[in-house]
């Protein structure tokens, strides 16, 4: 079989940068990842939301490397999102309980529309006068 | 290289019908290969889809496992993929030539929050892995082998039959 190795690229929206996944994550994709994680937090957005609609296979290596971009986000007070996971890897999400900690949303949309519900919630919070 | 028997379990039935030997050299990636192997060969017994996608996680990563640790990734050491049926389970065998301790899955439980707080690798979901997308899992090995095996049930009485 073909392998495919992971090629990404990254979209600034106001909600926040979109880092579009297509092949495969594993080990072989640490690069390609990384990269594209460093090119989304440009701009020091609030939240970077994972495409994986083009991702079609994930293994424990890629797992690994999800855990260490979560990290990094929750290090820099950002929020990590997901979106179009296929139900395998919803399932598996919720098993290493990764969902926990980054929300998981069904399609890009719904993802946009949180981060930038969650975005006004905090801009309003940062105009509150401090009491 | 001979792999033992399968496991019989009491109460099941025990005529296991050999379904494939495959062997896959310990190449970096090769394990997608025997995930599409054994998928095609398992495609006569009419898994459910979700069943099949977690079959297909834990032979990816059990091969992944024998390649790097227990064959060190010789691609002149191939991984060996037995494929058994019986008339209610669905078995398959991983073997490699580690000749080191055998893991127990028990030992390798992951802890999520430690590995973001930088305590743990991120690393080592493989057996955790396994463990929860199989309804049974066996490790064994006699100092020149190990051998994974991992079982579905083909029905599933919680799901009253696939």
């Amino acid at each position: 079989m073909v392998e495919r190795y992971l090629e990404a690229s990254v979209r600034h929206t106001p909600a926040g940068a979109v880092v579009d996944l297509r092949g495969e994550i594993d080990a072989f994709a640490e690069e390609a990842l990384g990269a594209a994680y460093a090119e989304a937090e440009v701009g020091d957005p609030e939240a970077i939301l994972l495409n994986f609609e083009g991702v079609d296979y994930i293994n424990s290596t890629g797992i690994a490397l999800i855990v260490g971009l979560l990290a990094k986000a929750r290090a820099s007070k950002r929020r990590l999102l997901a979106c179009n996971l296929s139900d395998h890897y919803v399932e598996i999400f919720n098993i290493t309980r990764l969902s926990d900690f980054m929300n998981v949303f069904p399609d890009e949309e719904s993802a946009i529309r949180e981060a930038s519900g969650h975005r006004s919630k905090a801009s309003a919070k940062d105009l509150k006068p401090e009491a | 290289m001979t792999a033992p028997q399968p496991s019989d379990r009491a109460g099941r039935d025990a005529a296991w019908r050999i379904l494939a030997e495959l062997n896959v050299p310990s190449e970096p990636g090769n394990e997608r290969r025997a995930t599409e192997q054994v998928a095609e060969v398992v495609r006569p017994l009419g898994l459910e889809p979700g069943r099949l996608e977690r079959l297909k996680t834990a032979v990816a990563e059990a091969t992944m496992n024998a390649m790097e640790h227990g064959n060190r990734y010789r691609p002149e050491t191939p991984v060996v993929i037995e494929v058994l049926a019986s008339d209610e389970d669905l078995s398959v065998r991983i073997t490699d030539e580690g000749e080191s301790p055998v893991l127990s899955p028990e030992s390798q439980a992951p802890d999520l929050e430690a590995k973001l707080e930088g305590l743990q690798t991120p690393r080592g979901w493989g057996l955790f892995l396994i463990k929860n997308m199989v309804d049974d899992m066996r490790v064994t090995g006699d100092g020149a082998h190990h051998t994974v095996e991992l079982v579905l049930h083909l029905e599933d009485p919680k799901r009253g039959g696939q």
